[in-house]
């Protein structure tokens, strides 16, 4: 404990004020060759040619890569939590959001893999995208991925995350009131100021040196073993110092394409993405759109919530079936609601694939909470703290997905945001505690979903 | 071409039109100012050319023969980092430091050229580079800590206000 | 990069001007900040570039009546007018940030085309609301005009120097994002010439820079004013905000420099 409360020194601390941390891009290897992409200059086609030969035969071009050149084409990065795989590595039917990868060209200086790049004939047949995750479910909506326009394989290949408990249909009828909102925050770049950047290195002995900025080594190791199908052995990843990531570097792909330009060029190659390539084709934190219905007495208790929630995964599934999963488990926030009737959606568009940020699944699902609860106290002429501290999580209470509190903090939170805010709660509320509901705080509706924080 | 970096003169081969900061990562194999992203949008690439800080991503090397150019790495060393260095250390400037370069370059020449310790000054000063780890506040307070002088002992590990020494550095 | 350039780097104004020729082919290249990240990008690969740095066209004059502003004058330079031209110092001031306002010129501001992504010409709408005359050179040799007219006709032309005459007041009022070089998205600035005369421009439109007639016929009255600026423009609609939200803004805008003309004494 002789670090807690002491001043500690970084331990990258001189080197980040000396230029002398080596981000991956700092990394100096003699004969490297620069890579660039070819990718999807629309949202949604099918692939009726690709020809690689002119930029093959181009003076300075060392290796060009397709589908072709992947031993695993598909590999589910979170296969071990359940999600099948369904992403190519780079493109080989059709292409489903702009940006998509197609091919790699590993050449001499980056001006010439860009233009052989550009040389690259691309024979497209364009589709009509999908945008709105809500239009997802109609009839007449394009067909974006091979599973469907929304991903069918949760457990038991369900389509949907769903939670259901106590009744919903009760809690509707003695409810005084509905209140209802709908709540859509929009995709977030993550923005790292390094931008996306591999570098591999074929040894000698036919071990690949992969020098990545991926935020997650280990994982990254399985990723491409998978993909390029050799034992782990043959690869060595060096991390180290990521210019930021914010879940934007868990689900790299771009030390996997390198690795493969590496090897068939034998030749150290470095893929370095430009900001613009960071904005427009790197994954984003996800659209929701989440719809909200909650029973509320005109005292405030909050008797049931019924919650449709739609996330945009963009074109493919990564990480989305897990960020709605937590999304699912929080729904209620940091309120205690009994009746609950959930139905979440992984919804494939034409976008970019989402994927992880910063509490991705429960930042979404607490934005649109807190904003409810107060709309809640709005509608119902009462005040925003007191709602919050009546309905708030307490020792045996039960989570959503049935878990049992035992170190809530909801009410220590809300006493201390008053407090911040000069707002003087009635007495009642101030002496408000976490401790396991009676009395006044556990009315008939909340008795059934209590347990006991031992059979935790 | 010449280009004088860090005080060592340098004969440049490469085309005119190159950048300042291809030169200086790929030529040179100066690494410290970073290709955030090669539009004079983030400052991540920032040096000192005469004297006046600039983004070496928007900087013909053409245009600056006979240039003296300053980065990080002139500024001073781990064995003897200068005040700023001293100052963003001290402070927890940097978390993943990748803006730490041309953070500390546009300090310098901040101070250099009489800044003060005013947190807006700063902020108006270094208004043109980004950083998605810290939020500035710690940045603000190294630069305000520079421009007031301050002397720093970094080999110690203090204790935090009201909380007893617990026995100092592992 | 680009070893096929040629870069030709004129060391006095008559040799810029003979290198330009009619503008054929050549790429000029000031203070770089909107060039240099294009050639970067791949999407400009010039055949003959022209490097302004050592010709000898940045230096501001000021004859106490009239200021001629060189065409390679770094954008930053011209908070030496902050007294004779506040409204144009602020307008300088506003622009990107220290760094890139070092190396940025007036010219390449002014000359900057619309960008695909970007709006351009900051400094558009205060060098004319001044009534700058703008001499350029190029086919047909040296011309001299109304800054307008130029921006609506600059293809082959090489700008030199702007010139305005001092006014009595200047104001200047803008859009501002929290980011600090996010480009102008709407700015209007204002002058009140030596005659009295008012004079307004903005900065953000769907081409260049432009002046308000029908603000300027009302400018006696601000609320009106505003509202009839929006009769004198087509407006940007972009990324950045939409035709709508200009729309909005316009008017308050217009009304805030007219505020600032009446309060300067």
């Amino acid at each position: 404990m002789k670090a807690v409360g002491a001043r500690l020194p970084r331990y990258d601390g001189i080197e980040h004020v000396t230029g002398r941390t080596q981000f991956v891009d700092d990394v100096r290897v003699p004969g490297m060759l620069w890579a660039k992409a070819l990718r999807s200059p629309v949202h949604s086609a099918e692939i009726k040619g690709l020809d690689v030969s002119k930029a093959e035969a181009m003076p300075g071009v060392h290796a060009v890569i397709t589908w072709k050149d992947v031993p695993l084409l598909e590999y589910g990065h979170l296969s071990a939590l359940g999600i099948p795989a369904d992403e190519p590595l780079l493109a080989r039917d059709d292409v489903r959001y702009k940006g998509q990868p197609i091919a790699l060209v590993a050449a001499e200086d980056e001006e010439t893999a860009a233009a052989a790049a550009d040389a690259i004939k691309l024979d497209l047949e364009e589709r009509t995208p999908l945008f709105d995750i809500r239009k997802a479910f109609d009839a007449d909506a394009p067909k974006i991925h091979q599973w469907g326009n929304w991903y069918p394989h949760f457990e038991n290949e369900m389509d949907r995350r769903q939670i259901r408990k106590g009744s919903i249909e009760e809690a509707f009828d003695k409810a005084d009131v509905i209140v209802q909102g709908v709540y859509r925050p929009a995709a977030i770049e993550h923005v790292p100021l390094e931008t996306q950047v591999a570098l591999v290195v074929p040894e000698a002995n036919g071990r690949l040196t992969i020098y990545s900025c991926t935020q997650a080594l280990y994982f990254s190791l399985g990723v491409v073993a998978a993909h390029l199908q050799v034992p782990l052995n043959k690869l060595k990843v060096v991390g180290g110092t990521v210019g930021g990531g914010f879940g934007g570097k868990v689900d790299t792909a771009s030390e996997t394409m390198s690795a493969l330009a590496a090897r068939k060029s034998g030749r150290p190659v470095k893929w370095r993405w430009t900001r613009e390539e960071e904005f427009l084709c790197s994954s984003t934190r996800a659209p929701w759109h989440m719809e909200i219905a909650d029973a509320v007495t005109k005292d405030g208790w909050i008797l049931g919530r019924k919650m449709l929630t739609l996330h945009d995964s963009g074109a493919y599934a990564r990480f989305s079936p897990y960020g709605l999963t937590k999304h699912s488990f929080h729904h209620t926030g940091a309120y205690t609601i009994p009746n609950l009737h959930f139905d979440g959606f992984v919804v494939f568009t034409n976008r970019v694939p989402t994927t992880a940020m910063r509490g991705f699944g429960v930042t979404s699902v607490s934005f649109a909470t807190e904003t409810h609860m107060s709309r809640i106290a709005h509608e119902l002429g009462l005040d925003p703290y007191e709602v919050r501290l009546r309905n708030a999580n307490r020792i045996g209470d039960t989570s959503p997905n049935r878990i049992v509190y035992t170190d809530p903090s909801t009410v220590a939170v809300v006493k201390a945001l008053a407090g911040g805010m000069d707002v003087e709660l009635g007495s009642e509320y101030a002496s408000m505690t976490r401790d396991k509901r009676e009395g006044d705080l556990l009315p008939e509706h909340l008795v059934g979903q209590l347990a006991d924080p031992e059979d935790h | 071409m010449n280009l004088t970096v860090n005080g060592v003169a340098h004969e440049v081969d490469s085309a005119p039109l190159s950048t300042l900061l291809h030169v200086l990562r790929e030529e040179l194999g100066i690494t410290s100012p970073k290709a955030g992203c090669e539009q004079g949008g983030c400052g991540a690439c920032t040096v000192l050319v005469d004297g006046e800080p600039r983004r070496s991503c928007l900087t013909a090397v053409g245009a600056i023969d006979g240039a003296e150019v300053t980065t990080v790495e002139g500024l001073g060393t781990p064995e003897a980092l200068s005040p700023v260095q001293q100052a963003f250390t001290h402070h927890y400037a940097a978390q993943c430091g990748f803006c730490t370069s041309g953070m500390l370059v546009a300090a310098e020449a901040y101070v250099r050229g009489g800044g003060t310790d005013e947190p807006e000054a700063i902020q108006e000063a270094l208004a043109g580079h980004v950083c998605r780890c810290t939020g500035y506040v710690k940045i603000i307070d190294a630069v305000a800590a520079f421009a007031r002088g301050e002397e720093f002992d970094l080999s110690t590990t203090a204790a935090s206000p009201g909380m007893t020494n617990l026995g100092g550095a592992q | 990069m680009t070893h096929t350039t040629e870069v030709l780097f004129p060391s006095s104004v008559d040799e810029a001007v003979s290198l330009f020729g009619d503008g054929a082919g050549v790429t000029v290249v000031a203070g770089g900040t909107i060039v240099v990240p294009e050639i970067t990008y791949g999407r400009l690969a010039p055949a003959r570039a022209l490097m302004l740095s050592g010709a000898g066209l940045d230096g501001i004059e000021d004859d106490g009546a009239a200021i001629v502003v060189g065409a390679g004058t770094p954008v930053a330079r011209l908070a030496q007018l902050a007294d004779a031209v506040p409204g144009l110092a602020a307008c300088a001031l506003n622009v990107a940030d220290g760094e890139i306002r070092g190396q940025a010129t007036v010219g390449g501001n002014l000359c900057a085309g619309h960008g695909a992504d970007a709006p351009r010409g900051d400094l558009q709408g205060a060098f004319v609301a001044l009534g700058a005359t703008a001499r350029s050179v190029g086919a047909g040799g040296e011309r001299s005009e109304p800054l307008e007219a130029f921006l609506d006709d600059r293809e082959g032309r090489l700008l030199l120097d702007v010139r305005f005459e001092r006014p009595a007041a200047s104001a200047f009022a803008s859009l501002d994002y929290p980011h600090t070089h996010e480009y102008t998205v709407l700015a209007v600035s204002g002058v009140r010439t030596q005659g009295g005369e008012i004079r307004l421009a903005a900065t953000g439109l769907a081409d260049h820079g432009r002046r308000l007639p029908s603000a300027e016929a009302a400018a006696s009255d601000p609320e009106r004013a505003g509202a009839a600026a929006l009769d004198d423009v087509s407006l940007a609609d972009d990324a950045l905000a939409s035709e709508w939200y200009r729309s909005r803004a316009l008017p308050v805008l217009v009304r805030r420099v007219l505020t600032q003309l009446q309060e300067a004494s």
